[in-house]
């Protein structure tokens, strides 16, 4: 693709800026089943993101044919898009900005492939050996990516960064003989050769274990610790709250409560694309804006929401470096990286000290369908364990908790230390609430 | 699309290997999306996917490679890369093509691509306008027009050579209903494997009204009590109890690795006996149809439950090697970036005989799901979650008031067995289903069902 060619000829047919979004995603995984390779997944695609604006509409156009045969019929195509749109929102397309460069704190050394099979096999058999309760070893693959992003437009901007990451995935089945429980566990392995291999297995078999023997609870509503894992999941699905595009559009539970305490004291939230402990850190977005770090509550205040540069200007204010793509293909928007609750003191352990009796939950379920991102009502299938005067009495299954998840936060009574990235973007500790509607038996 | 002979040349160098089945697959997919809030069309999305994807196998173990190029200098070291990692042969591995005609069973009267974007963004103005036009609660609209064309070329070292074009269009209206500080929504979201012409049998101001009664129920629904009740689950997307409860455990993705609680239960009763479920991937322009699968076999349709004996599973080629079965027709994926797997197609409970009146009688407190949101399922344990978009009290027999904010939970292995009536008023619902191969358009449907016991969360605690 000459991208020069491109952008001159879009800018001769009346776009007054243009960009190319390219990026390059090179992928292996290996999985392994029953002692044997399972699959392996080898990969290489470069997808193409077209941006222009015209009479002031921005257009999208996405294609995996960037040759340059194509390029008169695809910017016919966003030429005829343009005249579609009737928003009033207006197209931007940044001029370059000094983004510095970030310092990488990881070390990749890629393994060879008799070493990812050695390794999934060993691991294999760690996890079906940890107990006889152990069933299955359910999944078992080992994955590696890379990829390139480039952006280049007509106002001098040329970008270009690399990303990597290796990860391991395994799952497992135990069964007591009446029931079946399964558990999963993914980390970033950045040698495989220095993975802590019994850590991982005692961590993942131990969960297993735990959730076996798991009865249901009888309805009420109790004092509940969501575990980090479980916090992480939820925060997550209420994440575009703090979008100044949703704000702006008046669909998030955050329009016009800038300023106003929105949770507990006990809450702040940071994000930060720029924290190397994120996986997917990034010293740019995806429209070349610098990325920082931002508080967006403190101690509970409501005080600042993320923007890309379309909902920035919507409402006046700069973007915040969080235009971000769902994929190459997907237009931008706005999106955190980085995002997190800023962690207390206590331990997990301490947390359920504290409170005495409650239920600990270790996991949602259906959280693609069960919450209402606008009013922040969720009901959701959730399991867990029942503590007893602070300790793990037994398991618990088939339940769901439910509220309003504004309500929630201004319930909190401790916030954990136990913060932990692993492959997230976004990421919570444990926290501790006095009270949640629980429904079981 | 390759020619023949390249299709031939790849083939051969894949099975100069230890390989015993080689797959070329093709796609070239361009999708569009309009999207108009409040009656601006705030964006015009046009995306060309376009690529290939091989695959491998020795026995039960597979290797994939899949790029957006397909010239030889590209795709030949991919196909090196996969038979270093099955093991090299020299075995002469000639493959000769034979290309397979057809009948299309699923023509389109309207080329989405041949009409104007002002004609299509009409469309979502039409839905938008009805939706207000409903309540002056009704205070935002958001209306989305999804159109599809994929077309697919599928080649294998058996010598088949087959394609396919899949056209699929959907429209999906969200409205938000607003009194004083409440704020609701709801949605409605029809779709079918047709071109435009759909929206003439099913039109936008339906859309756009029936997403503007939903959120206006909402407004006046109050929480939704907790525990254990009969519910009764209303006809069409209602049909996702049955997708997630059930479905995904019949898939042989999970029964082929002894993953499913439905593994080793051919003949056995996994259901009541009013209970009988198909999985048809041949309806003429359904949602989930296709002339033929991700493995270019022609569809089938499928009988899982037949009087609550489980008849069979939805089976690929790959996972058929591992239970001995011959394939179901039953291999999707999403695109060419995906290993295909078994997938389910257009999923439904077929009808029963009884009134709806008659599911009522005799419910002294339960709950009735008339619209379901989504849901998720662990087919190795069986449990299951959905949520409920549209749901109402029942009180000694009778439809009472409305109620938000409801969950369904339970084990698939249960559930089955504790529906004690269906109804005859079978009709289907459209759904996009994520699994490993992606997320895939999928028809979910039953008669309205009545289930004996279920476990309802929701925020009233009584």
């Amino acid at each position: 693709m000459n991208k020069k060619l491109w952008i001159d000829y879009a800018l001769s047919q009346g776009f007054t800026s243009f960009e190319i979004y390219q990026a390059t995603a090179e992928e292996k995984n290996v999985a392994w089943f029953d002692h044997q390779m399972d699959s392996y997944v080898t990969s290489h695609v470069l997808g193409t993101a077209l941006r222009g604006v015209l009479d002031g509409k921005m257009v999208n156009l996405a294609t995996e044919d960037a040759s340059d045969e194509q390029m008169e019929t695809l910017i016919a195509d966003m030429l005829r898009q343009a005249a579609a749109i009737t928003s009033d929102d207006a197209g931007i397309i940044r001029s370059p900005e000094n983004a510095i460069p970030l310092e990488s704190v990881r070390s990749w050394k890629e393994p060879a492939g008799p070493e990812v099979q050695a390794a999934l096999s060993s691991l294999e058999q760690a996890l079906a050996s940890y107990d006889p309760r152990i069933i299955q070893v359910t999944d078992l693959s080992w994955e590696r990516s890379r990829s390139v992003r480039q952006i280049v437009n007509s106002n001098g901007m040329d970008l270009r960064d690399e990303s990597c990451y290796q990860i391991l995935m395994a799952g497992v089945a135990a069964s007591d003989g009446s029931e079946v429980k399964t558990a999963y566990k993914i980390e970033v392995v950045e040698d495989l050769s220095a993975f802590d291999q019994s850590a991982f297995v005692k961590e993942l078999c131990e969960d297993v274990l735990g959730k076996l023997g798991a009865k249901s609870l009888k309805s009420g509503s109790y004092p509940v610790i969501l575990e980090r894992k479980a916090m992480t999941s939820l925060f997550s699905a209420f994440s575009g709250m703090f979008s100044g595009e949703l704000i702006g559009k008046g669909i998030s539970p955050l329009k016009d409560k800038l300023d106003a305490a929105v949770f507990s004291e006990k809450i702040s939230v940071l994000d930060d694309p720029r924290d190397p402990q994120v996986l997917s850190c990034c010293a740019f977005d995806d429209e070349g804006c610098p990325t920082r770090a931002k508080t967006l509550v403190d101690v509970g205040v409501f005080r600042m929401m993320l923007h890309d540069s379309k909902s920035a200007a919507r409402l006046g204010a700069e973007s915040t470096g969080n235009g971000f793509k769902a994929g190459y293909a997907s237009p931008v928007g706005v999106q955190p990286m980085g995002l997190r609750i800023l962690p207390g003191e206590k331990s997990l352990e301490e947390l359920q000290t504290a409170l005495g009796d409650c239920f600990v939950i270790q996991e949602f379920q259906g959280l693609h369908a069960g919450v209402d991102p606008v009013t922040t009502d969720f009901s959701l299938q959730c399991a867990g364990y029942w503590v007893k005067d602070g300790k793990k009495e037994r398991s618990v299954t088939l339940v769901t908790a439910a509220g309003n998840f504004l309500d929630l936060m201004k319930k909190v009574t401790e916030v954990g230390n136990d913060l932990d990235w692993s492959y997230r973007s976004i990421a919570c500790p444990s926290i501790a609430f006095s009270e949640c509607a629980i429904s079981g038996e | 699309m390759l020619e023949k002979q390249q299709l031939e040349r790849y083939l051969s160098l894949c099975m100069r290997s230890q390989a015993d089945f080689a797959e070329i697959y093709e796609e070239e997919e361009l999708s569009e999306t309009l999207v108009m809030l409040d009656g601006k069309v705030e964006d015009v999305n046009r995306k060309t996917v376009q690529g290939v994807g091989i695959r491998l196998y020795k026995g039960v173990q597979s290797v994939y490679a899949y790029s957006n190029e397909s010239v030889p200098e590209v795709v030949e070291p991919l196909i090196r890369d996969l038979t270093d990692a099955i093991g090299s042969s020299d075995k002469d591995a000639a493959v000769a093509l034979e290309r397979v005609a057809y009948e299309n069973r699923h023509p389109v009267k309207i080329d989405f691509d041949a009409v104007s974007l002002e004609d299509k963004t009409h469309l979502l103005t039409r839905a938008t306008d009805a939706a207000r036009a409903v309540d002056p609660r009704i205070v935002k609209v958001q209306a989305r027009l999804l159109n599809v064309r994929q077309k697919v070329q599928i080649s294998n070292s058996e010598g088949r050579l087959i394609g396919d074009t899949r056209v699929r269009t959907r429209m999906y209206c969200t409205a938000f209903g607003q009194e004083g500080t409440n704020f609701q929504t709801g949605t409605d979201g029809p779709g079918a494997g047709k071109g435009l012409e759909f929206y003439e049998e099913i039109t936008p101001e339906q859309i756009g009204a029936e997403a503007a009664r939903v959120a206006l129920v909402n407004l006046q629904a109050k929480d939704c009590p907790s525990g254990k009740m009969t519910v009764i689950i209303d006809n069409a997307f209602g049909g996702v109890i049955f997708h997630e409860a059930c479905g995904h455990a019949l898939e042989a993705s999970s029964v082929a690795k002894n993953q499913s609680v439905f593994a080793g239960k051919l003949g056995q009763q996994i259901a009541s006996p009013c209970v009988s479920a198909v999985d048809d991937g041949t309806i003429p322009n359904a949602w989930g149809s296709q002339n033929i699968d991700d493995e270019g076999n022609f569809q089938q349709r499928r009988v899982l439950i037949e009087n609550g004996i489980l008849k069979s599973y939805m089976v690929d080629r790959l996972n058929g090697r591992r239970m001995g079965m011959a394939s179901t027709s039953s291999s999707r994926r999403e695109s060419y970036r995906y290993e295909p797997t078994s997938r389910m197609s257009n999923t439904f409970i077929c009808q029963g005989d009884a009134s709806f009146e008659e599911l009522f009688e005799g419910v002294e407190r339960g709950l009735y799901a008339k619209k379901m949101g989504g849901g998720s399922v662990n087919p190795q344990t069986g449990e299951f979650n959905f949520s409920v978009g549209e749901g109402y009290l029942i009180e000694n027999g009778k439809i009472t008031e409305p109620v938000r904010g409801a969950s369904l939970i339970g084990n698939g292995r249960d559930i089955l067995l504790n529906i004690d009536k269906v109804c005859s008023n079978l009709a289907r619902g459209q759904g996009m289903c994520g699994s490993s191969s992606g997320s895939i358009p999928t028809d979910v449907g039953q008669p309205a069902i009545r289930v004996t016991s279920i476990t309802v969360g929701g925020t009233a605690n009584e």
